[in-house]
């Protein structure tokens, strides 16, 4: 075993471990009473680490645990993308005010575990592992969630994402069940090599869909969506982010490798996809209009993405895996903007209204344009990354035909553009009722909005280099190199 | 098609003359009002010159495309950045330049939040260009996108007249034509199976079967002919003018619905012939539809704004017709209807821009005997309105002569409802004339200076392009010859 190889697991189970130390090390002197804030340093000093760590083995390959866990460009680029969502996040918790400062240790400590639980299922190559993975990830979220200040909404949305989470869990742990008993491995490489004979069976459909159906539950597809408005409204904003986007990107990577050893799929499978993706866009984007609660807006808005994504997962070809893996960079980077508008925008970590955001571009004339750009990204405006992700999933759609759904889709685009708009509305012409002091944006964050805003233009406009190395991290998933 | 490589990126330099002017904007601070108004003339100042260097430049006898340059942009998809101009976009191109330039010079009065007037201004108009210029489908559809998403705020911040509604409306309704328009450039993509949105690559006949070509004409014709504001998909275009800020009327009357039917032209017609002919009736339909509709609703409004909205649906109809009969006559006079069109409501807009400035009214009944208070900003409108009446002299005129003689030859019946319709145009127009600029004044706007000749610089600019191209039309017509008169011989009959 090569130590590069595990590099990022290992690197962030210790980090993981550095915090359950720390709270056994005696409590520090308060923020407010000129007392240094160790956890938060250390956090991003560690997270950014990570992200080196993530860059260093990327082209690692390798197995481990009897091939359960196969390392390979894949998982690399995956873990990468974590280790980047990760670091954003912390980013965001310079002054979390909605954690209690005694559980700022137990805070970091469950983001660092949950960013390795997401990093061990990107890489999970067996049923098992791949279960273990997701409800280590899951646990440590729901305590995350449960975690706010504001007992009430945290322990509310928590007690839902935990019940709704492990009533999805029982249900892929059916589904895997009935895949292994039809195909008689639990390994996906091997399933790759009969799932396409044993496809058009019931059972095998059922096993698969159920299976998948955990992973949706994750992505917020109709009908696993219902805890996300909950859970992202009870969390802190900085948890709710994190849910947002490193939890999502985790998810599509899963999804990907299970439909990858499914081959063509059969029509049935495809069927139930198009429907699912339909219905995901279409009420995501209704649901979302009517929210007045931006947080509220952006979980229908994430329901509604994972409608674009399924369209790109239903092609079942690597143009569509690579597009499904391109949207996934997009995501995280439009929706991490958004969250860093919010946490800015309401430092003791309340839910924001959307009226909140009157005046934004007098307060803060760069907190605007990034909300600007991230929203017009995520409605996909050219030039933006959130376009692009959306003409690559759209080519790799319609070269197999999906014209309606494309279309479908297209008309979806437009119901959301309104409801961002309204946002936009909100921060560019609404004018606070009693005029709001200018916000005191530190250098550090006016330089992280002016990283997002050129980021998501740049990597809009130039996506050339990103679309390689999605193409590439595809191969794995069919046995290539 | 004849090919002539630029020997200077000219069409990129007018690109990033945009985009560099709207950085320099951003970071002039908000309080230096003058500095960032002469900075914006400076770079649109740019623009204008260029194009008018590419316009004269364009090797007439030659044709085909010129100044091109192209670069590849994400080859696993067959992207490139292939900029060119042939005889459609050409004169297109030349009126954004004018508008633009105009545009600025009409808002030198603007006081509220002047950067990012000019910062969205300069956007709106990089995407104008962009697509005017480009020939690749996927950043035909970006340039799209990128000159409608800053309309949103330009009209909601600094528009009049249930602003909000307006641009809310205006971008749905946009943005619903780019929803058809995205799917089909992907159909014919993944039809071509040439791996390429290359334009040129993409327009060879047989290169579609029939059927994909209707079904793609189709698609294309809807999106593309929102924007063009052909009925029944007009209604966002009137609200939308109203309320906006008249230099973004002007650039959205005058440039961007000429997007729309220059995307039916170069991407619905070009690509797409037999799709073009199997469909040309209906389009002759909703074509004339449109001229009748806009000039009896234009009949019955009271705001002057929503006067020239209506007349441009009107006028809107007659690029349509132009387009829809398939023949040389009616691609150039619709070309050139489409230039004269964009100038005339440009200098509509810009005059009653500065009458509302003075006044704060644009409702032609509170209005009235302006002519006597300002004579030489009526004499704008003035000259502007009997443009679009279509009077022998000025520009338009030619832009209708040519589309309904060919109309007259293919749809007889049309033709003729048209010309009809024209005398409606002439009563209504005339009508705003008469109660607006003569009859007796309103005390109340007795004391309103007259245009000074620096605000009226932008007002002399487009009268002056009226006139020269009313009195010497072949300026335009041997430009837009070396297109259409190619593209129809090689029409598969």
């Amino acid at each position: 075993m090569n130590w590069i190889t595990e590099g990022p697991e290992i690197f962030y189970f210790g980090a993981s471990l550095w915090f359950l130390l720390l709270t056994f090390a005696a409590p520090q002197k308060p923020v407010s009473n000129g007392g240094r804030r160790r956890e938060y340093l250390s956090a991003i000093l560690l997270a950014s680490v990570g992200i080196l760590v993530c860059l260093a083995s990327v082209r690692a390959e390798g197995w481990l645990f009897i091939r359960a866990y196969s390392v390979d460009l894949f998982s690399q680029v995956f873990k990468t993308l974590l280790s980047l969502g990760l670091f954003l996040i912390v980013s965001l918790c310079g002054s979390i005010s909605d954690i209690d400062e005694r559980r700022h240790n137990e805070f970091y400590f469950l983001l660092f575990s949950c960013t390795l639980a997401l990093m061990l299922l990107v890489s999970a190559d067996h049923l098992l592992s791949i279960y273990l993975s997701l409800e280590l990830s899951s646990y440590s979220l729901y305590i995350l969630v449960a975690l706010r200040k504001r007992r009430a909404l945290g322990l509310e949305a928590g007690i839902k994402y935990f019940l709704t989470g492990s009533f999805a869990a029982a249900v892929m742990l059916f589904g895997m069940a009935l895949l292994y008993s039809s195909c008689g491995t639990a390994y996906l490489p091997d399933m790759a090599k009969v799932l396409p004979g044993l496809i058009s069976r019931p059972t095998v459909i059922m096993g698969l869909l159920f299976t998948l159906g955990g992973f949706f539950f994750k992505l917020a597809v109709f009908p696993f969506h219902s805890w996300a408005p909950d859970a992202y409204q009870g969390a802190s904003n900085q948890v709710a982010g994190y849910i947002a986007t490193a939890s999502k990107v985790a998810a599509i990577a899963v999804v990907l490798r299970v439909l990858a050893s499914a081959g063509h799929g059969s029509a049935y499978l495809v069927h139930v996809l198009v429907i699912l993706s339909v219905v995901s866009m279409t009420l995501g984007n209704l649901a979302a209009i009517v929210q007045k609660d931006l947080k509220r807006l952006l979980a229908f808005s994430t329901t509604a993405h994972s409608g674009y994504v399924l369209i790109a997962l239903l092609v079942l070809d690597p143009a569509g895996y690579s597009a499904a893996i391109f949207y996934a960079l997009a995501l995280l980077v439009m929706k991490f903007t958004v969250f860093m508008v919010i946490v800015e925008l309401a430092p003791d970590g309340r839910n924001l209204q959307i009226e909140e955001l009157a005046g934004l571009h007098k307060r803060s004339p760069i907190m605007a344009l990034a909300l600007l750009v991230a929203l017009f990204s995520l409605a996909g405006i050219p030039p933006t990354v959130g376009f692009t992700g959306k003409f690559l999933i759209f080519t790799a759609a319609i070269q197999k035909g999906y014209v309606a759904l494309v279309i479908i889709a297209m008309i979806n685009v437009v119901i959301s553009l309104y409801y961002y708009l309204l946002v936009i509305k909100a921060a560019y012409l609404l004018e606070p009722a009693e005029a709001l002091p200018p916000l005191l944006v530190s250098f550090p964050k006016k330089l992280l909005a002016g990283f997002s805003i050129v980021g998501i233009v740049v990597a809009g406009f130039f996506p050339y280099w990103l679309i390689q190395i999605a193409n590439a991290a595809v191969l794995p998933l069919f046995g290539g190199r | 098609m004849h090919m002539e490589p630029a020997t200077f990126p000219f069409l990129s330099a007018i690109l990033l003359s945009c985009v560099v002017g709207m950085l320099t904007i951003m970071v002039i601070p908000e309080e230096r009002h003058v500095l960032i108004k002469q900075v914006s003339i400076f770079f649109s100042g740019v623009c204008l010159l260029l194009t008018l260097y590419v316009f004269f430049a364009f090797n007439r006898s030659l044709g085909g495309l010129q100044f091109v340059e192209q670069v590849s942009w994400i080859p696993t998809l067959g992207i490139s950045y292939f900029n060119a101009v042939d005889g459609f976009s050409l004169p297109n191109l030349l009126l954004t330049g004018i508008v633009f330039f105009t545009g600025v010079l009409t808002m030198w009065e603007l006081n509220t939040r002047v950067k990012e007037y000019f910062a969205l201004y300069f956007l709106l108009v990089t995407g104008v260009f962009g697509l005017f210029m480009s020939m690749d489908l996927f950043f035909i559809f970006v340039w799209y996108d990128v000159s409608l998403f800053p309309m949103y705020l330009l009209i909601a911040i600094w528009g009049t007249t249930r602003k909000e509604y307006g641009a809310m409306k205006l971008t749905l309704y946009l943005l619903a034509g780019s929803a058809l328009i995205l799917p089909a450039i992907i159909f014919l993509w993944a039809k071509s199976g040439l791996n390429t949105f290359s334009f040129v690559s993409l327009m060879h006949p047989g290169m579609f079967s029939p059927a994909d070509q209707k079904f793609a004409f189709l698609l294309l014709f809807l999106g593309f002919g929102i924007l063009a504001a052909v009925w029944p998909m007009h209604t966002w275009s009137p609200d939308g003018h109203v309320a906006a800020p008249h230099g973004v009327s002007m650039v959205h009357a005058g440039v961007l619905m000429k997007i729309g039917s220059f995307g039916v032209l170069r991407v619905a017609i070009m690509l797409c012939p037999l799709g073009w002919i199997y469909w040309a009736k209906s389009m002759a339909v909703l074509a004339v539809i449109g001229i009748i509709y806009g000039a009896l609703v234009g009949l019955r409004q009271t705001d002057l704004k929503y006067v020239i909205g209506y007349s441009s649906v009107s006028h809107m109809g007659v690029v349509g017709l132009g387009l829809s009969t398939v023949t040389v006559a009616g691609l150039n006079g619709a070309v050139f209807q489409m230039f004269a069109h964009g100038i005339m409501t440009a200098l509509l807009f810009s005059s009653v821009g500065y009458i509302y400035d003075r006044t704060h009214t644009k409702l032609i009944p509170e209005l009235g005997g302006l002519s006597r208070i300002m004579p030489v900003a009526s004499a704008f409108f003035i000259l502007a309105a009997l443009a679009g009446v279509g009077l022998p002299g000025l520009a338009n005129f030619w832009g209708e002569l040519l589309v309904f003689l060919a109309a007259f030859k293919v749809y007889p019946l049309f033709g003729v409802i048209g010309v009809v319709t024209l005398v409606i145009t002439a009563l209504f127009m005339l009508r705003v004339v008469q109660k607006t600029f003569y009859g007796p004044a309103n005390a109340r706007f007795a004391g309103l200076p007259d245009v000074s000749p620096w605000l009226g610089t932008p007002r002399i600019i487009l009268a002056a392009v009226l006139l020269i191209l009313g009195l010497y039309p072949s300026l335009l017509f041997n430009v837009i010859r070396t297109a259409s008169v190619p593209f129809m011989n090689g029409l598969p009959r």
